[in-house]
C-alpha cells in the first residue's frame, strides 16, 4: 500500500548494496529536505528509502590537505560546512554563499551530497563548487569514480549518477592565487529560489586573467560552464572593457529558459548584468550585488 | 508614534502584551489541527482537474479497494442527507461536493475517509472522474459578455436585500452590478480643462494563513459539534442549521486559536462537508487542507479598474467615472458584498461633485475570491492613487499638494452623499508628508541606482449593518470573564476587549478571562472581519461591562452597602447569598444605524458607522540594470481613533503593510487553463524577513471616533491601503515609468525602463 521500507545501513558498502540500479522507487536519503517535499506532494512514492544517517562518520568529516586542498564528506550538513574553519580558510566564498542559502533550519539538516545529487538547477552550491574546480568522488558496486561538479548534471533535475551510486566526498583543489565570487539573483522574495546564479573564479597574474572558471545556474536547464566566455576572458587585461565583452559573450552562450521568476529574454538581460558584476567583484574586489 | 493618554483606570490605552502570547510561544495554545477525537476519521478530497465541465461519471471502485478506507462519497451521497447542498453567504451557489458540473480546477468532487490520512489521500487520488469539458472564462472583463456561463441560474441567498433582484437570472456571469450616480459626470467631462483616463489591473493572490483551514465535525446524541478554525462561528452555526433544516440550538460551533485568517476563514468553508460526513458516518470527521489546497479554496479578487477624471484649470477634480470589474471566480462567496461595499468608495477620498460608478462582481472559472484584509479596498486604492499621481505629474503639480487641493474634508459629502465624520484624511496625508520630509530636497541617486518616493492614501467604510453581542460575567469572588464570539486570529482582540472590560470594572486587564467562541456559551457576533470588531464588539463589550457594573451596584444597594463604599465585590456577594455564590451577568448588544444605498442612484445619507483611513509613504531604490526595486523607507499612518492598545495597533499597521508589500511586489497566482501552476510555498513567495524595509515607521494620528468604545475604531486593514500605489508612484518618480499592473516585478520595471530608453527587451 503506501508503506515503504526504511533501511538504515551501518556502512556505505551496505548502503550501496541496498540501492537498486534499475528501480526508481529505491532511493538514498540523507537530510531529506528535498525528498520529503517530493513525497508530501506525491511526486515521489518510494518502495525503499536507504538512510545514510548511520554510515561511517568518515563521510561527514571536513579535512584540509597540507597543500591547501579541501575534502568535504558528502554527509556533512550545510551548517557544518558554513561554520568550518577549514572551509573558510580555503574557500571563503562557500561560507558567504551559505548565509543566503535557504534558512538555518534547512542548513542544519540538508547534506552536501544530497544538495548535489538532487540535480536541481536552482541550488547554490553546484555553481560555487564547480567554479572552485571541485570534483565529486562517487562510489558504486564496481568501485569509485571522480566527476567534475559541472559534469555531474545531465539535465533538469537529472544527474549522471547511476541509481546505485553515492557521492562520498567533494574534493576542492587548492585555491591559492584564485579569487572567487557567487552572485545569486532572486526576482521575487529575497528567499526565493534564484532566477539566476553566477559563480566565477579568476586567477589574476600581473593585471591579466591567467585562468577563469565561469558557471551559470538556475536560469539554465542545468548548471553550465560558460566555456566560450572563459576563452574571451583568458589572457585579457582585468578591466571593464574585458568584463563587458565577457558579459556580451555570456548572453549569447547561455541557453536561458523562462519560468515564473522571469521570461527568458529578461533573464538574458540579467545574465549580462550579473556576469559583469561577478567578474568585477572577483577581479577588482568591487562589492556590488 | 503618537500616543494618547490612557483612560482613567489606566487599562484602555495601555500597551499590554497579548494575553495569549505565553501560551502560543510555549506551544500550549489549542488549535483545531492538534485535535484528535476517539474514532476520528480523516477526510481527503478528490478535486476537479478541469476548469469547467460536466461530470459524465465518477468511479469510486478503485478508491474503495484501498485497504483501510472507511468510505468514499460523492455529491449525490451528500444529497441523501442534505437535499439542497448549496452554501454561501451571498449566494447559495457552492455545492458541498460537485453536482453535475465543475466550475474551477480544484473543486471538491469526491471525498475519501479513513482513520489514516495517508490512506484517505491515496484513495482520493484513485477516484476516477470523466468530464465533458465546457468552454471556460477566466478574465473578468471577458466574463461580462462571455458565451461561457459559469452558473446556469443565479441563486442569491436572500440574506442581503440588495441582491434580491438577481434571483433566478439566467445567461449571465454578473453576480452583482452596483451603480452609483451623483451629479452630472458627463457634463463635467464636457466642460473640463483636462480629462485623464487610465486602466489598472490587480492579480489574484491568496491569504496564505500559516495555519491552513481545518474543521472537525463531531456527531453528538442529538446534534452536532463543529470544531473549526473559523472567523465566523455564529454564521457557521446559522448556515449549518439551514442546510440540515435544524434549529440553531442543535449545532454547536467551537473555535480555539487561529493561526491567521485574513478573511480566508470567513463565513463557511470546510464546515459543511465535515458536518455532512459526521452525520453520514456517525463518527468525528476531520478535514484539514494542505497549504497547496488553500489556493483552490479562497483568494483575493483580481480586478480591472477603468478610471476617468475631469479636472478644471485650477487643478480641482470636477468629475470621476469608475468602472470596476471584480473577478469573483467560480463561487460568489462574499464577492458581491465586496463589489458593493467597497465599490462605492472607488472614486477615493476626494471631494468630487460629479461621480459615476459601475462595479461588477463576475463569475469566472477560477478558484473563488472573497475578502482579504481590506475587503476590496487595496485593489481600488491601487488604481485611484496611481491615477491621482499621474494627474498631478501631468499637470505639474506636486502630488501631495494636488491631494491637499482635492481631499475629502470633514463634513463634505462622499460619493454616496454621506457626510464625512470622524475621518481624519487630511491629518493622515499631512502626517505622511511630514514623516517623509516631503518639502525638503530629495537625493535622487546616481549611476545605476536611482531613488524615488511616493505616497498613497485610501479609505474604507465599515461594513454595515452588523450586530455584536457580549456577556460579562462577574463571579462571586469578584473575578470576571468575558464571553464573546470575536475570534482572536492573531490581531489581539482578546487583549483589547479585556482592556475594555477592565477599564469599566476598574480591574487589571490581565485578570479578565476571555472565553473563546463556543456558540453554546458565547453570544452572537456577525463575524471577525473588515476591522469591525473593535467598534462593534468593543461597544457590545463596553455595554456588557457597564451593565454588569450597574447590576453589581444595584446588588450592593439591595444589601445595604452605601454608594461609594470600597467594600470588595466578594463581600457584596456574601452579603447577598450568605456564602461565595451567585453571578452578576452583564449583557451588551450593539448594532449601529445604517441606511442602505438607493438601488438606482447608490445614494445614502448614512452609508457607514465609521471610516478607516490609511496612508503610506515610501522611499525606494531602483537598480536600472535589473529592474530590482528596494524599499528603503516605509511610513504607515492611520486614523483609527483612540488606540485601545498602542503596541498591538503598531504591529497591526506594520503587519498589514508588509502583507500588502507581498501583494505589491511579487505574490501572484499563475494559471494555465485554470490550474494554479505555482500552488506551493516553493513557487508562490510571500515576504520574508529580508524583504522588510530597514526603516519602518507606524503612526496613529491624534483623532477620536465618535460612538466608538473609548473613541476607538478598527485598524486591521488600514495600513494595506496605500502601499501598492505609493510604490508604483515612487518607481515613476525614480525612473519615469508607470506600471499599471500588479505585481510590480523587477522584470516589468526593467521592461518599462528599456522601452522608455528606446531599447526594448524582446518577448
Amino acid at each position: 500500500m503506501i508503506s515503504f521500507e526504511l533501511a538504515e545501513p551501518k556502512t556505505l558498502n551496505e548502503a550501496i548494496a541496498l540501492l537498486d540500479a534499475e528501480d526508481p522507487e529505491v532511493r538514498p536519503i540523507s537530510g531529506g529536505t528535498a525528498l520529503m517535499l517530493m513525497m508530501k506532494s506525491g511526486v515521489f512514492r518510494p518502495s525503499r528509502l536507504v538512510s545514510l544517517q548511520k554510515v561511517e562518520p568518515d563521510y561527514s568529516r571536513i579535512e584540509r590537505g597540507s597543500n591547501g586542498s579541501l575534502r568535504i564528506g558528502a554527509l556533512a550538513n550545510l551548517s557544518q560546512i558554513e561554520h568550518s574553519d577549514e572551509v573558510r580558510r580555503v574557500a571563503p566564498v562557500i561560507e558567504k554563499t551559505m548565509r543566503h542559502l535557504s534558512n538555518v533550519r534547512v542548513r542544519n539538516v540538508a547534506r552536501l551530497g544530497g544538495n548535489l545529487a538532487h540535480g536541481d538547477p536552482h541550488m547554490d552550491l553546484p555553481p560555487v563548487l564547480s567554479s572552485l574546480g571541485a570534483k565529486a568522488i562517487v562510489a558504486g558496486p564496481s568501485g569509485q569514480r571522480e566527476i567534475m561538479i559541472e559534469e555531474l548534471f545531465g539535465g533538469y533535475y537529472e544527474t549522471v549518477l547511476k541509481r546505485d551510486e553515492l557521492i562520498t566526498f567533494v574534493d576542492v583543489p587548492p585555491q591559492a592565487g584564485w579569487s572567487s565570487t557567487y552572485l545569486k539573483c532572486t526576482t521575487r522574495s529575497a528567499d526565493d529560489w534564484p532566477a539566476l546564479g553566477i559563480a566565477c573564479s579568476l586567477r589574476i597574474e600581473n593585471g591579466t586573467i591567467g585562468d577563469v572558471r565561469l558557471m551559470i545556474s538556475a536560469a539554465t536547464e542545468k548548471l553550465t560552464r560558460l566555456v566560450s566566455t572563459e576563452k574571451v576572458l583568458r589572457g585579457q587585461k582585468v578591466n571593464e572593457a574585458t568584463f563587458e565583452r565577457a558579459a556580451e559573450s555570456a548572453l549569447t552562450e547561455a541557453e536561458v529558459i523562462g519560468d515564473s521568476r522571469g521570461s527568458a529574454s529578461y533573464k538574458s538581460e540579467l545574465v549580462r548584468v550579473y556576469v559583469r558584476r561577478a567578474l568585477r567583484q572577483a577581479g577588482l574586489g568591487v562589492t556590488q550585488s | 508614534m503618537t500616543i494618547h493618554n490612557p483612560m482613567p483606570a489606566g487599562q484602555v490605552g495601555r500597551s499590554l502584551p497579548r494575553l495569549e502570547a505565553r501560551a502560543k510561544v510555549t506551544g500550549r495554545a489549542d488549535y483545531v489541527h492538534n485535535m484528535r477525537l476517539p474514532g476520528m476519521l480523516i477526510a481527503k478530497v478528490a478535486r476537479s482537474t478541469v476548469a469547467h465541465g460536466r461530470i459524465v461519471s465518477i468511479d469510486t471502485s478503485a478508491a474503495l479497494q484501498v485497504e483501510g478506507v472507511f468510505a468514499v462519497y460523492t455529491g449525490e451521497d451528500i444529497r441523501k442527507i442534505i437535499p439542497e447542498p448549496y452554501y454561501g453567504p451571498a449566494f447559495h451557489d457552492q455545492p458541498i461536493l460537485a453536482l453535475g458540473k465543475v466550475r474551477h480546477v480544484g473543486e471538491p468532487v469526491a471525498v475519501a475517509l479513513a482513520r489514516d490520512a495517508h490512506v484517505a489521500e491515496q484513495a482520493a487520488q484513485l477516484v476516477e472522474v470523466v468530464y465533458e469539458e465546457l468552454p471556460a472564462v477566466f478574465d473578468e472583463v471577458e466574463a461580462m459578455d462571455s458565451k461561457a456561463i459559469v452558473h446556469d441560474v443565479l441563486k442569491p441567498a436572500g440574506t442581503f436585500p440588495d441582491l434580491k433582484h438577481l434571483h433566478g437570472k439566467k445567461n449571465t456571469n454578473i453576480a452583482l452590478d452596483f451603480h452609483l450616480k451623483r451629479g452630472d459626470v458627463e457634463g463635467a467631462f464636457a466642460s473640463a480643462a483636462h480629462v485623464f483616463e487610465h486602466e489598472f489591473h490587480t492579480q489574484q493572490v491568496m491569504h496564505t494563513p500559516l495555519e491552513p483551514m481545518v474543521s472537525v465535525g463531531e456527531p453528538t446524541r442529538d446534534g452536532l459539534i463543529i470544531h473549526t478554525a473559523s472567523q465566523s462561528p455564529s454564521f457557521v452555526r446559522i448556515e449549518i442549521s439551514r442546510l440540515l433544516g435544524w434549529p440553531e440550538n442543535k449545532v454547536q460551533v467551537k473555535v480555539p486559536h487561529l493561526g491567521g485568517g485574513f478573511g480566508a476563514k470567513l463565513y463557511i468553508k470546510l464546515e459543511a462537508l465535515v458536518a455532512a460526513l459526521a452525520l453520514m458516518t456517525k463518527r468525528p470527521v476531520k478535514w484539514s487542507l494542505t497549504m497547496e489546497e488553500q489556493f483552490y479554496t479562497i483568494s483575493k479578487h483580481a480586478t480591472t479598474f477603468r478610471i476617468k477624471s475631469a479636472v478644471d484649470a485650477a487643478g480641482k477634480i470636477t468629475g470621476r467615472r469608475c468602472d470596476v470589474y471584480w473577478n469573483g471566480g467560480a463561487y460568489a462567496d462574499i464577492g458581491p458584498r465586496v463589489t458593493q461595499k467597497s465599490g462605492f468608495t472607488a472614486p477615493g477620498p476626494y471631494d468630487i461633485d460629479n461621480v459615476a460608478i459601475e462595479s461588477y462582481s463576475l463569475y469566472t472559472n477560477r478558484p473563488p475570491a472573497g475578502a482579504l484584509r481590506g475587503f476590496g479596498i487595496p485593489q481600488l486604492v491601487w488604481a485611484y492613487e496611481s491615477h491621482t499621481d499621474l494627474i498631478a505629474r501631468e499637470l505639474n503639480i506636486d502630488p501631495v499638494e494636488f491631494r491637499r487641493k482635492n481631499i475629502l474634508r470633514e463634513g463634505r459629502p462622499q460619493a454616496t452623499g454621506t457626510a464625512m465624520k470622524d475621518a481624519a484624511i487630511d491629518l493622515v496625508l499631512e502626517k505622511v508628508a511630514e514623516r517623509m520630509n516631503w518639502s525638503a530636497p530629495f537625493n535622487r541617486g546616481t549611476g545605476t541606482v536611482l531613488r524615488g518616493r511616493g505616497v498613497g492614501i485610501g479609505f474604507k467604510a465599515s461594513i454595515s449593518p452588523t450586530t455584536s453581542v457580549a456577556f460579562v460575567n462577574i463571579y462571586a469572588d469578584g473575578s470576571c470573564a468575558l464571553y464573546m464570539s470575536t475570534v482572536d486570529m492573531g490581531q489581539g482582540s482578546d487583549t483589547a476587549m479585556a482592556q475594555i472590560v477592565a477599564e469599566v470594572l476598574r480591574v487589571q486587564a490581565e485578570n479578565v478571562r476571555v472565553i473563546h467562541p463556543d456558540t453554546d456559551v458565547t453570544p452572537y457576533d456577525m463575524a471577525t472581519l473588515g476591522s469591525r470588531s473593535t467598534f462593534h464588539m468593543g461597544n457590545a463589550v463596553k455595554l456588557a461591562a457597564e451593565d454588569a457594573k450597574q447590576k453589581l451596584e444595584a446588588m450592593a444597594r439591595s444589601v445595604g452597602v452605601p454608594d461609594g463604599s470600597n467594600l470588595e465585590t466578594r463581600e457584596i456577594f456574601k452579603k447577598k447569598y450568605g456564602m461565595q455564590a451567585g453571578n452578576v451577568m452583564g449583557v451588551g448588544s450593539f448594532i449601529p444605524s445604517y441606511k442602505s444605498p438607493d438601488s438606482v442612484t447608490g445614494m445614502s445619507d448614512n452609508i457607514t458607522p465609521f471610516w478607516m483611513i490609511g496612508g503610506t509613504g515610501v522611499e525606494i531604490e531602483v537598480d536600472t540594470e535589473t529592474g530590482h526595486v528596494k524599499l528603503t523607507k516605509l511610513i504607515n499612518v492611520a486614523d483609527m481613533g483612540r488606540p485601545l492598545n498602542p503596541h498591538i495597533v503598531e504591529t497591526q499597521l506594520s503587519g498589514a503593510a508588509i502583507m500588502q508589500l507581498g501583494f505589491t511586489m511579487f505574490e501572484n497566482m499563475e494559471f494555465d487553463a485554470g490550474q494554479v501552476t505555482n500552488a506551493s510555498f516553493a513557487d508562490y513567495k510571500i515576504p520574508g524577513i529580508h524583504d522588510i524595509p530597514p526603516d519602518i515607521e507606524n503612526h496613529i494620528v491624534l483623532a477620536e471616533q465618535g460612538g466608538g468604545p473609548f473613541g476607538a475604531k478598527g485598524v486591521g486593514e488600514s495600513a494595506t491601503f496605500g502601499v501598492s500605489p505609493a510604490i508604483a508612484n515612487a518607481i515613476h518618480d525614480a525612473v519615469g515609468i508607470r506600471l499599471t499592473d500588479l505585481p510590480l516585478t523587477a522584470e516589468s520595471v526593467l521592461r518599462g525602463i528599456r522601452l522608455k530608453a528606446g531599447n526594448p527587451i524582446g518577448d
